[in-house]
């Protein structure tokens, strides 16, 4: 049994994982806004969510306040940001996740500071579900994984749907071309931080139930290591592609499982991993600039 | 208190000097290439536990040091051809340098971690930590060599740059290379030169920090972020201009928690950085920005 659990637990991180991927894809890929502050959403949600169900508000609350505080943070990074271009707005976005970051560190009457937030409820104290699909058959159903598993499709399929609107077209017209968008009459401005809104958004709903299931966050959520991750999701998949974001995240959660199979040292798995993700990373950017799926490159 | 104050400034002073160590390289760097080299923490925490290693055997401290800095120098300039070179072959833009540079940050930050544990090292020179007063402020020996060293640093990159033929053909390859190229500049050769400079900063930057503080594996990736910080409040076109933001940083920093708890330091760098990328990113020497 105990291997079904591990492949359930896969499954879960990967979910969350695609949460936030197909959210930055929306801001990077289809939007073309180099924000590489998307962590600080996910550790908003995170936090938002955490608080909140500790304090004693219901789960469903929380997974929204969590969703609506990071897509507010989201709008307050763009609007003295989204003018900027290319790595200044990425370098603007990295600061605001480092000031986020140190202040979740420090205001330690609020989240403990480095001593972080334990105890966060799952959303199902009783995950399993036993369906009856014959008389001498039954099988077991864990419906914490099906609920993952169904918002990370349904938030994938928004942003699909998102990018096929009329505001999707003119976030990629405003990618390919700014300048072109704003003599159509099109508010670029505006249609930016919306972007950035609606991307924050969904990254901190991945966040609430990052923290929900991990059931532990401290302020290393803000690291750069995560960073890394999501990117390497974001761009092994492919820029401006839905499918490539899934694909890219279920790739990069189980790339290193192997790692434990070999049977390095527990110490020596950490640094591994980081390790692969870091080059994997960089022998797409290098060779393979597109990724899987993507449509457009990284520029 | 002024005995209070002159050590916050004298803190300061001395921040700002590690800043300035880590700042010089990278903005070398930034000035001759036109992108932000982040993987210079990781190549600086790289150089910091080689030479910690070197110590623990029986080599001599210069001897040490030496190797410590011709390694790192090796390192650097391995960075720059496994993962940059193929980069600007087929002319990638500068965000996408700076995503490799970040990744090749968390790589070395990460090798560092597999290699030497993390488990904090101390390099053993207890005479390098005998103070002395100046001014009401105490002040240790190695601290006193990172502010010399800082100003040794900043004297001798704005020679490299200004006086010698290898700076003016560094110039001249950051303004146009095209042009460079047509008068017989080798791009590859200087990019090599600019590479392995930088790194060898790195390491006297590590080398000196490690002695001042322990070593831990993160160090890289946090000292880059106040280095470069310290750059763009000081201007990233200007190699003088990012030492001096770095003193800037480490004063703002130091005096800064007069007021706030001390936990704050860093977000009072992140809250400087933040408001000069957004009203003034050619920083305080910076001449115009340049279009990104």
């Amino acid at each position: 049994m105990a291997y079904i659990d591990y492949f359930i637990h896969l499954g879960i991180l990967a979910s969350i994982y695609v949460m936030l991927t197909v959210s930055l894809n929306l801001a990077v890929g289809f939007t073309g806004l180099i924000n590489l502050g998307h962590i600080a959403f996910l550790g908003i949600g995170a936090y938002t969510s955490a608080l909140l169900v500790l304090n004693g508000y219901p789960i469903w609350l929380a997974v929204l306040a969590a969703g609506l505080f990071a897509g507010i943070a989201g709008i307050i990074l763009a609007l003295p940001t989204a003018r900027l271009k290319g790595d200044y707005l990425a370098l603007a976005a990295l600061g605001f996740a480092f000031i986020v970051g140190s202040i979740a560190r420090n205001w330690t009457g609020l989240t403990r500071g480095p001593l972080g937030l334990p105890g966060i409820p799952q959303f199902l104290e009783e995950r399993t579900f036993a369906i009856q699909i014959l008389p001498d058959k039954i099988i077991q159903i864990d419906k914490l994984l099906v609920i993952y598993l169904l918002t990370a499709l349904v938030i994938s399929a928004i942003i699909w749907w998102l990018t096929r609107t009329r505001f999707g077209k003119t976030l990629q017209a405003i990618r390919d071309d700014e300048l072109a968008a704003k003599m159509l009459g099109k508010n670029t401005f505006a249609h930016k931080v919306a972007a950035l809104g609606i991307s924050a958004f969904f990254a901190g709903i991945a966040g609430s139930f990052f923290a929900h299931y991990i059931s532990f966050i401290d302020p290393n959520i803000f690291g750069l290591g995560d960073l890394i991750l999501v990117l390497a999701m974001l761009i092994i998949g492919g820029l401006a592609s839905v499918p490539g974001s899934i694909i890219g995240a279920i790739i990069i959660v189980l790339i290193p499982e192997p790692l434990r199979f070999i049977g390095f040292s527990p110490t020596l798995i950490g640094p591994m991993r980081e390790m692969l993700f870091a080059l994997i990373l960089l022998i797409i950017i290098i060779y393979r600039p597109k990724g899987l799926l993507g449509k457009v490159d990284l520029e | 208190m002024s005995a209070l104050a002159a050590q916050l400034i004298a803190n300061g002073i001395i921040a700002g000097a590690i800043y300035a160590l880590v700042a010089s390289g990278f903005s070398l760097v930034y000035n001759v290439t036109k992108f932000m080299h982040f993987a210079h923490g990781g190549i600086l925490a790289f150089g910091a536990y080689l030479f910690y290693t070197f110590t623990e055997t029986i080599l001599p401290f210069p001897l040490a040091a030496l190797l410590t800095i011709i390694l790192t120098c090796l390192a650097g300039e391995a960075v720059n051809r496994l993962v940059y070179k193929p980069l600007r072959a087929r002319k990638a833009s500068s965000a996408v340098l700076l995503i490799a540079s970040i990744a090749g940050l968390l790589f070395l930050n990460a090798l560092v971690l597999a290699i030497w544990k993390a488990d904090t090292k101390t390099i053993a020179l207890e005479r390098a930590h005998e103070v002395i007063e100046i001014g009401g402020a105490l002040i240790s020996y190695i601290q006193i060599a990172i502010i010399i060293t800082a100003i040794v640093l900043l004297l001798g990159l704005w020679w490299l740059m200004k006086q010698t033929k290898i700076g003016k053909a560094m110039r001249s390859l950051a303004d146009n290379k095209d042009v460079a190229q047509t008068v017989g500049i080798n791009p590859e050769r200087m990019y090599t030169i600019t590479f392995m400079i930088a790194s060898g900063l790195a390491a006297i930057a590590g080398i000196l920090i490690g002695i001042e503080q322990s070593l831990h594996p993160a160090m890289g990736v946090s000292l880059i972020i106040k280095g470069f910080t310290g750059a763009v409040i000081g201007g990233m076109l200007s190699v003088p201009g990012a030492v001096l933001g770095s003193l800037l940083l480490g004063l703002a920093e130091n005096i800064g928690i007069w007021w706030l708890p001390s936990g704050y330091k860093d977000a009072i760098a992140f809250a400087l950085l933040f408001i000069f990328l957004l009203f003034r990113p050619q920083g305080i020497l910076g001449k115009k920005l340049r279009e990104a």
